[in-house]
């Protein structure tokens, strides 16, 4: 996050609320407007909604249902009529009509259903609203649970990579910690990666570096004969100074690219590791630990 | 000259904020004419029950008249009109019952205003939507000062308020949002007065040291101070501040200073200190790195301006048209309307010395401008003056209540729709 910088006679508030706005913008990615969610809620659920679960067309659906009647019901609507005429007739007649039945009950009844109607009216206005809103918060939610999908995906390579280069990290600690005895050499065979290269700088190694300081302080002929000894002994040194020099170019790119990217490090550390399995049986592989 | 200052409650221990402006202004104006304070005996402003005793009293050299309310407010009759008349056509009979079941009903205030209105030049009325300001406006309009303190609630959408508004001979807005909210409402752009707002005893050198060391509060932290109520819009600020502390960086802390009404989450990084004297709140606004204010609804935040005059940047809800409208104007507070934008803001004060700083100077600036004591008064005694030199001439016509029948005919529309149509949005032209 940048850091404000300002004086007060420079602060315009409605300026950093617009830069806010722009550094939530970059933080999510994409920002959705609110008119943006009930356009998607209401066309594109599909592409974020299992369709099986939730029609994306549900509140069109709602909206499209048939209109429902007028439930109005007066007292006078019994004797009521557009003539006058018949109204009037109705209006006189009525007290004979109440005579015969209780018209009173009936139109209590019927007031009694239209207000349930109307309120039952009412209440699919209620659902429609709140199905509204629950497609709303589904759209929302999944394009959330998308984005952190995606973010869990992204944290997950970079553990995984944090994971291996530790590994490797440990590999060189316990080579540096290592004691000089005798006994320790086999330990040190175990742990330090042959071949003269390290597994994270993709240079030299300390025991590559050790050996040709050695060989440096001999004269040249005790140098050759005691190579020649050592090659009649087992042709070991022979043999590593031979990768020593094969190694050692790889060990120029690999270097290179671990200084370039992380991603890079994990996989030259990777790279270097497997053409150590040449060298002997206990060479490390920081994939394998 | 002789003024009255009309409100529903009054009292040195009385903190709310429209009697605390009436308190504020009375003690200021006495310095320069005979005030006397006209109020009720009630000390609650939900019940309305008489508590303190009629008579006359001196509060702060200042006379104060209490009269008891006939009745006390009951909250079920209440709230049955209240909906009646914010959410459904009704009639003005209706608005008439539900300013009679909101109170503070009080006949014998009204009738001394009545008796009285000769023995005083000027009347001011302190918030619109009680019947005392309603009744005693409408028996002595013609010297009258109106002092609204109206918020963005249905309650400014009755139609029996807009003849009250034409009618007055000055309004003392709080805000220019209070006061483009109120000419549309009455129709009319021409209402006479000044936005004028409240100033503050601000302390001459508070010390954050001390409240510090008395309350044991080491971090760093941004303070909320008032009633702890989800109305207030602290459920949404106890949500926004844990989400907070989990996902940013820092250590900052929030410290809650009022009493709660709201049950306060249990969380390391919140801490309710209750309610505090004016001392430890100066304190503690001034030890804090900023003040936040979550309320929805504000005429004008008492706090808000207390802060800035203490140099301390305000993070107000960005949904209260007046609290944005103050924060833009003044260059000393951001705002938010949303988690995301809650979280960079105060992460941005809070990590960013120089915005903090330089917002801190603007607010101390503003206050200095616009909410210091002189330039307040100055502003009453203007407006007193020109009543005072136009005299019954200046006088504006008051709309008489409908008849017996226009009153129970129920035509008007529903306040919550007449609110709907008011321009939302912080007035910055």
């Amino acid at each position: 996050m940048t850091d404000f910088n300002v004086r007060s006679d420079s602060v315009d508030v409605e300026q950093i609320m617009r830069q806010i706005r722009e550094r939530i913008r970059q933080k999510r990615g994409v920002d959705y407007t609110e008119e943006q969610i009930r356009e998607l809620a209401d066309a594109k659920l599909e592409r974020f909604l299992d369709p099986s679960g939730v029609r994306s067309g549900l509140l069109e659906a709602f909206r499209r249902r048939p209109a429902t009647p007028g439930y109005d019901f007066e007292d006078t609507a019994l004797v009521d009529s557009d003539k006058a005429i018949v109204r009037f007739v109705r209006r006189l007649l009525s007290p004979f009509l109440k005579l015969l039945i209780n018209s009173n009950r009936l139109i209590s009844v019927l007031h009694m259903q239209a207000a349930i109607n109307r309120e039952q009216e009412e209440r699919h206005v209620l659902y429609y609203e709140v199905i509204h809103n629950l497609v709303l918060e589904m759209t929302r939610v999944s394009i959330e649970s998308r984005n952190l999908k995606m973010r869990l995906e992204s944290l997950q390579g970079r553990l995984e990579f944090n994971e291996r280069r530790a590994r490797a990290l440990e590999a060189v600690v316990q080579y540096k910690r290592g004691g000089h005895g005798p006994g320790e050499d086999e330990e040190l065979a175990s742990t330090e990666p042959q071949g003269g290269v390290d597994p994270i700088t993709g240079g030299e190694s300390l025991r590559t570096r050790r050996r040709r300081r050695r060989r440096g302080r001999r004269p040249q002929g005790q140098a050759e004969g005691s190579m020649a000894g050592d090659d009649a002994s087992g042709d070991a040194d022979g043999v590593e100074n031979g990768r020593d020099e094969s190694l050692q170019h790889e060990a120029g790119h690999a270097g290179s690219s671990e200084r370039q990217t992380a991603r890079d490090t994990h996989h030259q550390s990777a790279g270097t590791s497997s053409g150590h399995h040449e060298g002997g049986p206990d060479t490390p592989d920081p994939e394998a630990q | 000259m002789k003024l009255a200052v009309v409100v529903q409650r009054y009292g040195a221990d009385i903190n709310g904020g429209a009697e605390l402006h009436a308190r504020y202004v009375a003690e200021h104006l006495a310095k320069h004419h005979d005030v006397e304070v006209l109020t009720t005996c009630a000390r609650d402003y939900v019940t309305w029950a008489n508590e303190a005793p009629a008579g006359v009293e001196e509060i702060h050299g200042v006379r104060v008249r209490r009269f008891p309310v006939a009745h006390e407010r009951d909250v079920r009759v209440f709230a049955r009109r209240q909906e009646a008349v914010f959410d459904r056509a009704h009639s003005v009979g209706d608005e008439l019952a539900w300013l009679d079941a909101e109170g503070p009903t009080s006949p014998a205030l009204r009738r001394f205003i009545r008796d009285e209105r000769g023995t005083f030049d000027v009347f001011i009325f302190f918030s619109y939507r009680y019947w005392h300001a309603f009744h005693g406006l409408r028996a002595v309009h013609d010297r009258s000062v109106l002092v609204p303190t109206a918020e963005r609630d249905p309650a400014i959408g009755l139609s029996i308020f807009p003849p009250l508004f034409r009618a007055a001979r000055a309004i003392m807005f709080n805000s220019f949002e209070e006061r483009a909210m109120i000419r549309h409402v009455a129709g009319t752009a021409d209402l006479p007065g000044k936005v004028v707002g409240i100033g503050s005893e601000i302390p001459e050198r508070p010390n954050p040291d001390r409240f510090r060391q008395e309350f044991g509060i080491t971090e760093r932290f941004a303070v909320y101070v008032g009633r702890i109520d989800r109305n207030k819009g602290c459920g949404e600020l106890f949500d926004h501040f844990g989400w907070y502390a989990r996902s940013m960086p820092g250590d900052l802390h929030l410290v809650l200073v009022g009493k709660s009404i709201l049950p306060i989450p249990d969380h390391p990084r919140i801490h309710h200190l209750g309610f505090l004297t004016d001392r430890q709140k100066f304190d503690a606004i001034a030890a804090a790195d900023l003040l936040i204010m979550p309320s929805y609804y504000e005429s004008l935040s008492m706090v808000a301006l207390e802060a800035w005059a203490l140099g301390r940047p305000v993070l107000a809800n960005g949904r209260c048209d007046v609290l944005k409208g103050q924060a833009i104007r003044s260059n000393a507070g951001l705002y938010y309307e949303s988690y995301a934008e809650f979280a960079e803001a105060l992460y941005a004060i809070a990590s960013s010395h120089s915005l903090k700083h330089a917002l801190g100077q603007n607010g101390r600036a503003y206050f200095k401008r616009h909410y210091a004591w002189p330039v307040i008064e100055r502003k009453y005694l203007e407006t007193l003056d020109r009543i005072a030199r136009d005299g019954v001439s200046g006088a504006r016509t008051l709309d008489p209540l409908p008849g017996f029948f226009a009153r129970r005919r129920g035509s008007v529309p529903p306040a919550a729709d007449v609110l709907a149509t008011v321009p939302a949005g912080p007035s910055l032209s």
